[in-house]
């Protein structure tokens, strides 16, 4: 970022700097239907995963050259849009299933910590600090063009309206801006107001899912990820569990450079919209700045583009 | 290597000054973000920064087509709980692509609007400058608005200001290479120009010198205003210290040019202090409105005490003489 001329802010030291592993390898979602279906339908899950995760593995350690790969593993539960069970019952049956599965989870994440964690509202702070990808021609003269709630990937469709002028068209179809020849419009739905009670999309908390284990999101410039460690006597409520359970102690970082995530194919459309909304999410200047220093002092190669530090491998029949 | 920029600046509507902590809540749009405030030497805040994608023409004084894509920073600032500014800038530099890239990456980059070809630095700069620009081309007069208007939108002002302003805007350039220099032009009543070069600075040292500068350009415009409208000579002490009174309760302590500049760029403030002769021109303005304010307090005491201001002026023996 220095140019000889004009440097940007020297780096502001009152933005905490989070470790960093290599990579953030997740080997699943678990929501109440799957785990209703029990648990040898999550061994046959971890089963498919296996083998991705081990050339996840693979494949960080060819990046990383003579150093040690740092990868820490990590399974989110949802807790947020259902309450099942009890972590009491719950995180033994998916760490038994998953050692059965031959897999190592470092870390477990309850679903609501990507709304909320230990006060801190991580889905504001994230939705706070989209820029809409501007449309050609925008020149700052509007403010740009975002329905609340709302986030897509170019301009949607205008007209329709039967008031219109005759000799104009009265449909514009929805076009995207970053399309090679056709378009494949996306349009995300961040949340929902009911009663003055605000409900985050799945998609839009996968995306503060993505920017938490990037170690990209700050509140007012502090880490907002704190691992506790696993205790013997698990909570029977899912709010007496804290936000980020570090389950192994040799574990590496929890926040990493690059993350992986192995899912069944049926997250496909969840993790596209994830993409939309991260490709539109502006991180702090200090934060891409610190890991862009760090990644250079470990002579890693690390793209400036966060959508492309985020990797997936769908399977089917997960 | 070049900068542009605009700063707008206006008065917060709001009767009396507006105490820091309420400032500090007034710039936080939104949550997880900071402002930074200062007390010393004068109550200061500035808001955290706030980008806005663009895709349009770059300016340019020859009316070469240069397409620019990336984003512009805005940010405000409130100086004495009094003066709000709307703040908008970016790094212009040539991009690596002849064609628009995927937007993550010029998130990556914040603050930075790339072109899609070559460009001449001088040519956009003299075409930055020039008012008005063609719609076609960046518009940080609008971004600039749009932050004003988010704060002044505030419920927690009164939205009412205690007398009548102008808002004076500053379009800036910087460019890099060579002797610090800096030059300052009133293009008309309420636009300036501004250009500087220097050899290097942190991008964040440029932007507060021009936000000082458009401040201070602020208060001397509208001290000048107030006292132009005072009628001074043609009107009574008491009239013309009634129109006065804003400039005394509001405006003149806050008068501290180069407080918040950094070393390096200091060299400017004192060269414009010699040339456009800021300091001096606001120091003998001063002086006019204290010489109103000691004329009317002598008119005043003179009804109430007249024996004792007779006897001062025939040169009768001290006050105290008097009784």
């Amino acid at each position: 970022m220095t140019n000889a001329g004009f440097r940007e802010e020297a780096a502001d030291s009152h933005v905490e700097e989070v470790a960093l592993s290599h990579l953030s390898l997740e080997l699943g979602h678990l929501y109440m239907d799957d785990y209703l279906a029990g648990t040898d339908r999550l061994l046959a899950q971890f089963r498919k995963v296996r083998p991705w995760a081990e050339a996840a593995r693979s494949v960080t350690a060819a990046a990383c050259g003579t150093q040690r790969p740092r990868v820490s593993t990590c399974f989110l539960i949802d807790d947020y849009f259902t309450r099942f069970s009890s972590p009491a019952k719950v995180l033994p049956d998916v760490l038994a299933a998953a050692e059965e599965g031959d897999l190592t989870i470092d870390y477990i994440v309850r679903e609501s910590a990507c709304a909320v964690t230990d006060g801190k509202l991580l889905a504001e702070i994230v939705a706070g600090r989209l820029t809409a990808l501007p449309p050609p021609g925008a020149n700052g003269s509007r403010p740009p063009p975002m329905d609340v709630g709302w986030l897509c990937n170019g301009q949607r469709s205008a007209g329709g309206d039967a008031s219109e002028a005759m000799n104009r068209p009265t449909w514009l179809p929805p076009e995207e801006t970053e399309a090679t020849n056709h378009s494949i419009f996306v349009d995300v739905e961040l949340w929902s107001d009911d009663d003055g009670q605000r409900t985050w999309s799945c998609a839009f908390l996968a995306a503060v899912w993505q920017l938490l284990r990037l170690g990209m999101i700050r509140d007012a410039g502090r880490n907002v990820v704190a691992p506790a460690p696993m205790v013997a006597e698990l909570p029977d409520e899912w709010d007496n569990l804290p936000p980020v359970v570090r389950v192994t102690d040799t574990a590496a970082a929890f926040c990493a450079y690059r993350t992986m995530s192995v899912l069944p194919a049926r997250f496909l459309n969840v993790e596209h919209a994830v993409r939309v909304i991260v490709g539109q999410y502006s991180a702090l200047p200090a934060v891409i700045d610190q890991i862009a220093t760090r990644s250079g002092r470990e002579h890693l190669e690390l793209p400036t583009d966060l959508t492309e530090r985020i990797d997936h491998v769908f399977f089917n029949g997960g | 290597m070049l900068v542009i920029g605009e700063v707008r600046t206006c008065l917060l509507q709001n009767t009396a000054a507006a105490n820091l902590t309420d400032v500090a809540e007034l710039l936080r749009l939104e949550p997880g973000e900071r402002v930074r405030t200062s007390e010393r030497p004068v109550a200061y805040a500035v808001s955290p920064a706030r980008l806005t994608g663009m895709d349009c023409r770059l300016p340019t004084a020859s009316g070469a087509r240069v397409r620019g894509v990336g984003t512009a920073t805005a940010r405000t600032t409130v100086t004495g709980g009094r003066i709000l500014q709307g703040s908008v800038f970016a790094r212009l530099e040539r991009g690596a692509s002849d064609r628009r890239l995927p937007w993550s990456h010029y998130l990556a980059m914040p603050g930075v609007i790339q072109s899609t070809g070559r460009f001449n630095p001088t040519d956009v700069a003299n075409g930055f400058l020039t008012d008005p620009l063609p719609d076609t081309t960046v518009d940080f007069g609008s971004v600039s608005e749009q932050v004003i208007r988010q704060v002044q939108a505030n419920p927690r002002l009164d939205h009412v200001t205690p007398f009548k302003t102008r808002r004076t805007r500053l379009k800036w350039v910087a460019s890099a290479g060579g002797l610090l220099y800096g030059e300052f032009t009133i293009a008309d009543d309420n636009l300036r120009n501004f250009t500087i070069s220097c050899a290097t600075a942190p991008v964040q040292a440029v932007v507060e010198l021009c936000e000082d500068l458009a401040l201070h350009d602020w208060l001397l415009t509208t001290l000048l205003r107030i006292v132009e409208r005072s009628q001074i000579g043609a009107s009574t002490s008491e009239h013309v210290l009634a129109r006065l009174r804003p400039a005394i309760d509001h405006l003149l302590h806050l008068w501290m040019p180069g407080a918040r500049v950094a070393d390096a760029l200091r060299g400017v403030w004192d060269d414009l202090d010699r040339g456009p002769g800021f300091s001096p021109q606001w120091q003998a303005t001063v002086a006019r409105v204290r010489d109103q304010l000691s004329v009317a307090t002598f008119e005043r005491l003179s009804q109430l005490r007249p024996t004792m201001f007779e006897q001062l002026a025939s040169g009768g023996g001290s006050v105290g003489g008097a009784r």
